[in-house]
């Protein structure tokens, strides 16, 4: 049981990354980007093939972070410069980047129990040694879920990070402060995608492996995270208990959860919604049918549309 | 409304904790079986998604349990997942099987065995795998992990198209780029094809959906015949070529039993039950602990056969050899 509640987490929190990213543009742009199919993988095959070169687990993540970004950067540009529409500038990124996946890793990579990851590199045996590989895939997946999440709300909070949020809300705004709100839309697919390749790049080093379409339903299972996320903080914003905390100075910032916590809390909750699937004890091939019933029941209860969503 | 609210939200967060305590309840118990004395190990087997093929290596995964000698509830009971082809689920289903102390898991193509491989490292857990074409290039060919690899053999296949088909120079096929099983037999094909007399025209496809352009333009190309891979979108939508290629005239070979059921003219093939019987003994060995994964390399089939379908042959107004039709298996049931 406990085992299961571990690993499960570990992968709710793991997935929260691309969340976030997909956060940003789903929810914060409105701006629907299926690049995130193909950014993932494209994460995950560039951490295989240097992890496979002997670069250090960490210093890959920020590689394939790095090779997102570039994903997001090429979105951004075809949507904003060239004037494609945003849902098909995502599907050209996609689909071409799918062929430079290939290129990269071809279409499967297994890493070698032999090879270090991030979960068993020195600095965290260092720390964490005395736990078992998954307490320690538990905990780094923790710190790093927290860690984008908090940096993600330092920068909405900027001057940037407003503008990015006006962008979505109001875009008339931004053009009336003299700022351009085609780069601010390009910074925010760079920064999503650059988010979902680390998640990919993250995964790749849990699972040791990386697989060509890994990448399928990658958008869908984001989009599902951010609306079931945001459906229960609503429901809870607007509870009784969320209204007591209110008064209480102190509980104050608790009642009014943000935007990153809620896809963080839909990301695992989406993750134990498989698993519960998994062990209902129902045949095989109903795994599906019971996940999106579980969904179902998730986005009932959570109701209609109440208070608006925190972004920061 | 409120009331109905409330009395939803009682139901989700106590269908949440049954379920919850209901696995884990059904995981503690299981757990307990295998390490306790006398008490039934647990194989989880994990399969990538519904396909004949797979479902048949798993059939043949039971039954060669059963030849070894081992008895379903007594000696192990089964916990059969199915992936629907999702790598995320593969992954959860492989951490479920970890959690409740599997004794053995099985991984039925790659991604399936990969997440059970990753799944297993914590507790040190053997993984047996089957129908991956290439586990060398995997790298799942040391460890604690063994299986049964379904590699085509090609030259038999190359052999049976010269004989029934002396003409013949140019041979298409279709492969999906992301499939690792298929990039490796397509570059076996295109070693071995000189040495017979051919050239192969291969087209790439990245989805299903793109199978039926890639056939038609091989067509166009006047490819004397096709031969199929195992390739999962091409055997998928296996009725759609043939009705392409039978008005073309052009024979189709295939690489499996179940595809000259269905109107290949013939084969040199994989039984993917025989494939599955040998890796339930190869599992066995590991359960009863007469052997490690790690003394045990991966094993290939040990024959192939020649599958034949008479009336598909008919249609395309080829013969069949006497020496071929000797060894050749007629299973055909449409053409």
């Amino acid at each position: 049981m406990s085992d299961l509640i571990v690993s499960t987490l570990t992968q709710g929190l793991i997935y929260a990354l691309l969340s976030y990213g997909v956060y940003i543009t789903y929810s914060v742009l409105d701006f629907p980007d299926l690049t995130v199919d193909s950014s993932f993988p494209l994460g995950a095959a560039v951490t295989a093939i240097l992890l496979l070169g002997g670069v250090n687990p960490w210093l890959t993540l920020l590689c394939a972070a790095g090779a997102g970004a570039v994903a997001g950067l090429c979105t951004g540009f075809i949507h904003v410069r060239l004037g494609v529409r945003d849902l098909l500038a995502g599907i050209i990124t996609m689909t071409a980047l799918s062929s430079i996946n290939l290129v990269i890793a071809g279409s499967n990579v297994t890493v070698e129990r032999a090879i270090d990851t991030i979960f068993t590199s020195p600095p965290v045996m260092a720390l964490l040694g005395d736990l078992t590989l998954s307490g320690r895939k538990l905990v780094v997946a923790l710190v790093l879920a927290v860690a984008v999440k908090v940096l993600l709300d330092l920068y909405f909070c900027t001057k940037s990070g407003l503008l990015l949020r006006a962008v979505g809300d109001n875009s008339t705004l931004v053009t009336a402060l003299a700022k351009n709100k085609g780069n601010m839309k390009v910074l925010g697919v760079v920064i999503a995608n650059a988010l979902v390749a680390l998640c990919g790049g993250v995964l790749c080093q849990e699972q040791r492996s990386y697989s060509a379409v890994m990448g399928i339903g990658q958008v869908v299972f984001g989009l599902a995270t951010v609306i079931i996320g945001i459906s229960i903080i609503r429901f809870f914003a607007r509870s009784k208990v969320a209204q007591g905390m209110r008064k209480v100075k102190g509980l104050r910032f608790l009642a009014t959860p943000k935007g990153t916590t809620a896809v963080l809390l839909g990301s695992i909750l989406y993750k134990f919604c498989v698993q519960i699937a998994i062990n209902a004890g129902l045949p095989a091939h109903m795994l599906k049918f019971i996940t999106a019933a579980l969904f179902l029941v998730v986005l009932v209860v959570a109701g209609r549309r109440g208070e608006e969503i925190i972004h920061a | 409304m409120k009331n109905l609210k409330k009395l939803f939200c009682g139901v989700l967060s106590l269908a949440m904790v049954l379920g919850l305590a209901a696995c884990g309840g059904g995981n503690g118990d299981r757990g307990n079986a295998a390490q306790g004395e006398g008490k039934v190990p647990i194989i989880g087997v994990s399969q990538y998604g519904q396909h004949a093929s797979l479902n048949n290596c798993r059939e043949g995964f039971l039954k060669g349990l059963e030849e070894a000698g081992l008895k379903e509830g007594t000696d192990y009971t089964i916990d059969y997942q199915n992936a629907s082809f999702d790598d995320n689920m593969a992954i959860q289903i492989a951490q479920a099987f970890s959690a409740e102390d599997a004794a053995l898991m099985v991984g039925i193509a790659t991604s399936a065995a990969t997440a059970c491989y990753a799944a297993a490292e914590d507790k040190d857990i053997p993984v047996i795998f089957t129908a991956i074409t290439d586990p060398v290039g995997a790298k799942l060919d040391s460890g604690n992990i063994t299986g049964t690899s379904d590699v085509l053999p090609v030259e038999g296949q190359l052999k049976l198209i010269r004989a029934l088909q002396p003409e013949a120079k140019r041979i298409g096929i279709v492969y999906t780029t992301s499939e690792a099983n298929s990039v490796y037999s397509l570059g076996v094909y295109q070693e071995k094809a000189a040495a017979y007399g051919f050239t192969i025209e291969a087209v790439g496809i990245t989805a299903q959906a793109e199978v039926t352009q890639a056939v038609d333009s091989l067509i166009a190309k006047g490819v004397d015949c096709f031969s199929n891979l195992t390739d999962n979108n091409v055997v998928g939508v296996l009725g759609s070529i043939l009705e392409k290629t039978n008005e073309a005239k052009i024979p189709v070979y295939g690489s499996e039993i179940e595809q000259m059921k269905l109107g290949c003219v013939a084969g040199a093939g994989l039984d993917y039950i025989q494939l599955g019987i040998q890796t339930g003994k190869l599992a066995a060995k590991v359960l009863t602990g007469e052997a490690v994964c790690q003394d045990l390399p991966y094993e290939v089939i040990e024959n192939f056969s020649l599958y034949t379908n008479s009336k598909a042959l008919a249609k395309m107004g080829l013969t069949l050899p006497d020496e071929v039709a000797k060894t050749a298996q007629e299973v055909g049931e449409t053409a």
